[in-house]
Parts: structure tokens; sequence; C-alpha cells
């Protein structure tokens, strides 16, 4: 069975519709790209993915099952904004997520932490963006989950930062895991995707491996992206 | 998952309320010392300030407990950290439990906590046969003890309280349903569904009293109605508020499960 699958997904916003009938399927042992320029939908196919939005028609199945209680226990989930309560301290939330995810891994947060140089007893509130930012990928990525799904985490980094966090995507995820990674940075996350996701207008327009499509087409992921939605 | 929500709840919830707790004793208890000295203007004059002051603490934990309830129920369901809410493995009927609960338990305390404050500032058995002297006819009326209409009028006040907690709710989750997380559309529509809460209060009451000639007395007429008639409508406002915090805590759920869009 397959780890995600979206049917006729459809989101509207009053009367702007934002997704248009989307069908997709994702498998598992696979990092997914999901590509668009910025506004294109993106964030909000994954919000319905993590039950932070409602279809206005279709739905989003995971393991066979509707959104619900079990998927959340099997997605670990990253969105593109600060999300934890700043008057807790590092260690606070770390524990917090321990509570809640059977699957969260306590010493491999902690861990991630050090090699971080994150203080566990500051307050996140005391902490920079750049910084909380981190503690979540740790977080997240401290799960053993089935489905990580990372919504722009490369968004404001630096370069050497952004190559920290691949590396930490990469080494950390769980073993037959897939990883759904939205961004439209896609020359710095090309080299580790298998799958990748075109997304425009609400409406997926290209999907298909990496390997695959750079031999059909001659050219990086990057270079069709830049092609296929130049201005 | 219930006891993990309500660990969370408790404490962001009392680790504030508890300075106006600490706050409200302090100002009673100085209240208490500084009224203690006869014969002295300034001290009398101080008494008088830090009186004022300890009301004040005890509207402030009322309207404190309410305020940081709606607050926190907007962040946790439709701010920033709705997106950890949302994603944490717990159905929508707990995290809305999780919240009720809290509210029924902090009420509950802030209740006890005022009545001590107001004890340690203000008891003597001067101010006792004061209150009394006040209660007593009222009390004679229901054919009550004074500690039995005391116990009856505060679980009406409880039961409101709760009721404008959860039209707040209904509020916001309205609010949001409907015009994207609108501040000012959410406070009307708490407000309209206060009304409505209000409202069916009353026809419920007139409802009744359509069987009852006695109780439409209180309706259409300014004369002083049956005492057996009054008692029936304290215990049926108390019944009645009860069903109504039950019928809102399952709207709210309702619409809850219903699903959210958050920003």
């Amino acid at each position: 069975m397959e780890l995600l699958k979206c049917v006729n997904l459809s989101k509207q916003f009053g009367k702007k519709t934002v997704l248009n009938n989307v069908n997709l399927t994702i498998p598992r042992g696979k990092i997914i790209g999901l590509l668009g320029k910025n506004g294109t939908g993106k964030s909000t196919l994954i919000k319905l993915m993590n039950d932070l939005l409602t279809p206005t028609e279709g739905e989003v199945l995971i393991n066979g099952q509707k959104v619900g209680v079990e998927s959340k226990k099997v997605i670990a989930y990253l969105p593109e904004r600060t999300y934890l309560d700043k008057s807790m301290t590092v260690d606070s939330v770390v524990k917090f997520f321990a509570k809640f995810y059977s699957d969260f891994d306590t010493e491999k947060a902690y861990k991630l932490l050090n090699d971080l140089d994150l203080d566990v007893n500051q307050k996140l509130t005391k902490m920079s963006k750049g910084m909380q930012e981190k503690v979540q990928l740790v977080l997240v990525m401290s799960r053993k989950a089935e489905l990580y799904i990372l919504d722009e985490p490369l968004g404001g980094v630096d370069p050497a930062t952004r190559d920290y966090i691949l590396d930490t995507i990469l080494s950390n995820f769980a073993d037959g895991a897939s990883v759904i990674i939205s961004t439209h940075l896609i020359s710095d996350i090309e080299r580790i995707l298998d799958e990748v996701i075109f997304i425009n207008k609400g409406e997926i327009v290209l999907t298909g491996a990496t390997e695959e499509l750079r031999g059909r087409e001659g050219e990086s992921i990057d270079e069709i992206f830049r092609r296929m939605f130049k201005c | 998952m219930l006891k993990h929500l309500l660990e969370y709840d408790f404490k962001s919830k009392f680790k504030v309320l508890i300075i106006f707790y600490a706050l409200a004793t302090f100002f009673a208890l100085l209240t208490r010392i500084f009224f203690s000295f006869e014969n002295s203007l300034v001290l009398y004059i101080i008494a008088q300030v830090c009186s004022g002051v300890t009301i004040s603490m005890v509207f402030n934990i009322l309207i404190n407990n309410i305020m940081r309830m709606w607050a926190r129920f907007r962040t946790n369901f439709y701010g920033d950290e709705s997106y950890l809410t949302h994603t944490l493995p717990v159905s929508k009927t707990t995290h809305y439990l999780s919240k009720f609960i809290c509210a029924s338990v902090s009420f509950l305390v802030s209740f006890a906590f005022i009545g001590v404050a107001l004890f340690v500032a203000y008891y003597s058995e001067e101010n006792i046969q004061i209150i009394k002297s006040l209660i007593l006819p009222l009390a004679q009326t229901y054919d009550s003890s004074i500690g039995g209409l005391i116990i009856v009028l505060l679980l009406i006040l409880y039961l409101e309280f709760f009721n404008i907690l959860q039209c707040g709710f209904t509020g916001i989750i309205l609010g949001h349903r409907m015009q994207s997380g609108k501040v000012g559309f959410s406070v009307l529509y708490g407000f309209i569904v206060y009304s409505a809460s209000q409202t069916a209060v009353l026809v419920a009451m007139f409802i009744v009293a359509l069987f009852n000639n006695d109780a439409m007395n209180l309706f259409v007429t300014n004369e002083m109605v049956d005492i057996g008639i009054l008692k029936f409508f304290i215990i049926f406002a108390i019944i009645i508020y009860t069903l109504i915090s039950v019928v809102l805590c399952f709207i709210n759920i309702k619409l809850f499960k219903k699903g959210v869009n958050v920003d």
C-alpha cells in the first residue's frame, strides 16, 4: 500500500482555487522534492496532508486511512514557521515531544542539540529565529517516522547552514521512511532527491524520478524547473 | 494523552494566575493588618488602599481566568502554535476536553482563592453579622439557610462564567471558520452565541410557564410570585445552564471535528 495518496484533492479559499484536483501518490523509502514557485500551492498541499486545512473536495489518505490521529503518529512535520511555545526551554520541548510521540528518540535529540551547540536550558524566547528553526529540525528528525514532511527547511538560511540541514536530514531519517521536501531552492537539494513533483497554479504539472528526468531532458532538475516556470 | 495535555494547559494557566492569587492574598493580609490599627488616619487610608487593591485583584482573577483561556484557545488552535497542536496524535475531542476541564478546575480554584482572600481581608464577627442581615431576608424568602443560599448563588455564578467562556470558544471557532480568523468577528460571533444562549434560557422558562399559571405571573405581572415557583426556577436555571454548557461543548467539538483552516 502506498504511504500517502491524494485523491481528487482541491482547496478553495473563498472563490480562489489554490489546489485543483490533485492526484498524487507518495511511495515508501524515497526522498521527494515538492517544487514550485512561491504561492503555487506547495504549503497548502502540505497543510492538507497535516490536517491544518480541510479539503474543499477530495481526500488525503495515509496508509489507506484518512488524515487523523493515526496518520499523525507516523508523520513528522516541519512547518516553515516557528511554532513552539516560546516560554518553554529547549529541554522542556524535548520532553513534550517525548510524551506525545511514541517514536521520539530523546537521546538522539539531545545528541543533535549538542552537535549544534544549542543550550538545552535556554528558553526559546531568548533564541534567534534561526536557532529556533534548528531546534524544530532536531525535534522532527529525532522521530522514527514513516513520512517526514519538511516545508521550506532551507528558506532564509545561509548556504553553509543549508548543507548542514540537508546532511542532518539525510543522516537522520528512519530506514524505509519517505521525505517530502518543499522548496524553490532546487539547486541546493537536487543532489539528494529521488523523485520530484512540480506544482504550478495549484496543479501537478510534472512528476518523475530525478535520474529519469535528467536523462530524458538532458538537463538538471534546476534547469528543467527554470525552463518550465520561466516568467 | 488527555493527561499530558492537561499538564501543559494547567501549567500555562496557573503560572500567571498564581501571581494574582499571591497578590490577592498578600493585599488581603495587608488590609487586615492595617485595619487592625485604630486611631491612625494614615494607616486607615493605607488600609483602604489595600482593600481596593484586594478587590481589584479579585476581579483580576476572574477576568484573567476567562481572558487567558480565550487567548490560549486561539493561540493553540489558530495561531502559530496550532501547527504543533493539530499535528499531535491527539483527537480534536481530547484537545477540546483538555481546555474544558482546565477551565472548570481553574474556575473552582479561583473561586476558592477569592473566598480565602475575602475571608482574610474582611472576616470579623461584625462583618459576618452585616452579611447575615443582608442575606437573611432573601434566605427566609426562599425558605433556605444562609449557607445553602450562598452555595446555590455561587453555583449559578460558576455556571454563568462557564457559559460565557464556552460562548467565547464558539465565537473563536466560528470566527475562524467563516471570516479567516478576524478577531472582531470572533467577538461578534461570541456575543451572538451568548445572546442566543440567554434567550434559550428565557424561552425555556417561558415554555414551563405556559403550563403553570403561577409561573406565568413572573412574566406577566409585577406581583410577588409563589416562593415555590421561585425555588423551582432557581433549580431550573441550574439545570438549564448545565444543559447549555453540555450542548455548547458538543457543538464546539462537532465544529472542531469538521476540520480547521489555520493561516
